[in-house]
């Protein structure tokens, strides 16, 4: 029984064993992450100019209230909500309508799994790049050489407000498309087949198949989906940087990048940190309920 | 009979134009790479043309050439993986698989940093390096990096390490092998693969990289997406080149993805299932 008396030892060792893999990574994230993070929080309170370095000071609560009557912020609040709420909804029913199809093509899956991974490996600032200097330019760019053909005219995609919000929304819906199908896809290839089935001897049409069968199993799926996409088009950053730049005027400027213009454009770093603030607080608040949400469902 | 076959043409002819939808740019950009500046510009596009490797040659050797920028995105990148890779796998290790003091709420931090938009931090990592004079420098870059692409790659790690059968720990433990031995020569074998497709994806991510760095590069250390980025603003009509460079850019990550393709799933998704507490 000379086990039991070394067991305690042998416990505390492998803690300290477990503690020593782990905290090396541990100290970098804190230091990389959450020390940043206060240093943002206390920066927002500060006038930090570095175009007019003598103003700088601590400002209190002031850059908060400039915000209140802002007219640009609330612009770009604005455009992020319609760029996050039609970027994931778009995602995900043509995410979910392509899988669908996909699913009954009996041969080309793996071309099409091929071709739907292009878009997600490319950089977001090449893709914007892509889209700026070969789909979209007026005259020669891909997109009017189609609606020429079709005698639409010939259309300035980037540089009328509306149609460029309208392009870096369908630039965001092209890139990440691919991801919502493949996500969907591979759930739904793991269905068990015998469901279905079930449900076509029982003569149940395709749609009453699709909404009392299919859309409750692969519920899970879409969650995860518009969860991890919300995320990631309210830091949407690189592509519309390289497509429009928040341009023309602010017609395509989120407030992420409303957040790095006025930082590091206008070099207004107190009044940056303050927008970068809400935005923090936004994704928090967006995820939180959205893990509630997926809780509760 | 035939109604069937018609569906299939349809549902065919359906994925083909999605097939074109995303693979169509891709393909375009590299025409584009191969024509000369002006056979970019005519009117209607020119399908069949002389093709050109000119664009290439001035990318890579003229005077505006990308070759520097390569190599400070593949310092930045390869550097930051392996530093990813060394403190990733250890604690993905204590925290799939060791009784690690307050394991649910250190892997929960971990995936708590990942969701902090990289715009809130931009502007700390700025004002600290400016002031440690870190601005433009690799080992301010890559020290920045590592903070986002430690999260995923611990959380990935620690997906594969849950794998492996408890069994053959136990068993290399009391052949007494100790437990450093048993992490090198027992568990880190078995997750081979799971290391490779870890490492791949954090290679990927940093490569893609570009708002940091973009502001915390400089004229030293300028990454290659930064460079074309600097290309469209300067010379706007160059795009037979940028084109060009643009492939070049894209070719490891388009190699990559392919030999990572059957994981890119698991590998995007990571996190999220762990996250909601639901399995």
């Amino acid at each position: 029984m000379a086990r039991s008396s070394d067991r305690p030892t042998r416990e505390r060792r492998e803690r300290r064993f477990a503690l020593v893999l782990f905290l090396p990574a541990f100290l970098v994230l804190a230091i990389g992450t959450t020390v940043p993070l206060f240093y943002l929080l206390w920066a927002s309170l500060w006038r930090i100019d570095l175009s007019m370095p003598w103003l700088s000071g601590f400002a209190g609560l002031e850059n908060y209230a400039k915000m209140a009557a802002d007219p640009r912020f609330w612009n770009s609040l604005g455009l992020t909500v319609i760029y996050t709420g039609s970027t994931v909804v778009f995602q995900v029913v043509i995410g979910l309508g392509l899988a669908l199809l996909v699913l009954r093509i009996p041969r080309g899956q793996a071309a099409l799994r091929i071709a739907a991974i292009m878009p997600i490996v490319l950089a977001p600032v090449v893709v914007g790049m892509f889209w700026r200097t070969l789909v979209l330019p007026p005259d020669y760019g891909l997109l009017d050489l189609v609606t020429q053909a079709l005698g639409l005219g010939s259309h300035n995609w980037l540089g009328d407000p509306q149609l460029a919000l309208v392009s870096v929304i369908t630039i965001h819906t092209w890139q990440w498309t691919p991801f919502s199908f493949l996500v969907i896809l591979a759930s739904l290839a793991a269905l068990p087949p015998d469901v279905f089935e079930a449900a076509r001897i029982d003569r149940a049409n395709a749609w009453r198949r699709f909404i009392h069968i299919t859309l409750p199993m692969i519920r899970p799926a879409i969650a995860i989906i518009v969860i991890m996409r919300m995320m990631v088009a309210l830091s949407a950053f690189a592509a519309i940087f390289a497509a429009t730049g928040g341009g023309p005027g602010t017609a395509t400027e989120i407030l992420n990048l409303y957040a790095y213009r006025t930082s590091f454009t206008d070099l207004n770093l107190g009044y940056g940190a303050a927008l970068a603030v809400v935005l923090l607080a936004i994704t928090l608040l967006v995820s939180f309920l959205m893990f509630r949400l997926r809780r509760a469902a | 009979m035939s109604r069937r076959a018609l569906r299939a043409l349809l549902l065919l002819a359906g994925a083909s134009v999605l097939l074109a939808v995303w693979a169509f740019p891709i393909l375009w950009g590299l025409l584009t790479s191969l024509k000369t500046e002006r056979d970019v510009l005519a009117y209607p596009p020119k399908l069949i043309f002389e093709p050109t490797l000119a664009n290439y040659r001035e990318v890579l050797f003229g005077s505006a050439s990308i070759l520097p920028n390569l190599w400070s995105s593949l310092v930045v990148t390869g550097i930051t993986t392996i530093l990813t890779m060394l403190l990733a796998v250890p604690a993905a290790y204590a925290l799939a698989r060791l009784d690690l003091p307050g394991k649910r709420s250190g892997g929960f931090y971990v995936l708590a940093t990942q969701m902090l938009p990289p715009v809130g931090l931009i502007i700390p990592y700025f004002l600290v390096l400016q002031r440690v004079g870190w601005l433009d420098t690799y080992q301010g870059m890559i020290a920045i990096y590592l903070t986002f692409s430690l999260p995923f790659a611990i959380w990935l790690m620690v997906s594969y390490l849950e794998d492996v059968p408890r069994e053959m720990e136990e068993a290399a433990l009391l052949d007494r092998a100790g437990r450093i031995r048993t992490l090198l020569y027992v568990i880190l074998p078995q997750v081979r693969g799971g290391i490779a497709v870890t490492t791949i994806f954090v290679f990927l991510n940093a490569w893609n990289e570009f708002l940091f760095a973009v502001v915390l590069g400089g004229n030293r250390v300028r990454t290659v997406n930064v460079a074309m980025f600097n290309f469209i603003s300067v010379e706007q009509t160059l795009w037979a080149r940028l084109a060009a460079a643009a492939m070049i850019a894209m070719a490891p990550v388009i190699i990559l993805g392919l030999l990572a393709q059957r994981h890119i799933v698991k590998g995007l998704t990571v996190g999220a299932v762990k996250g909601g507490g639901r399995r």
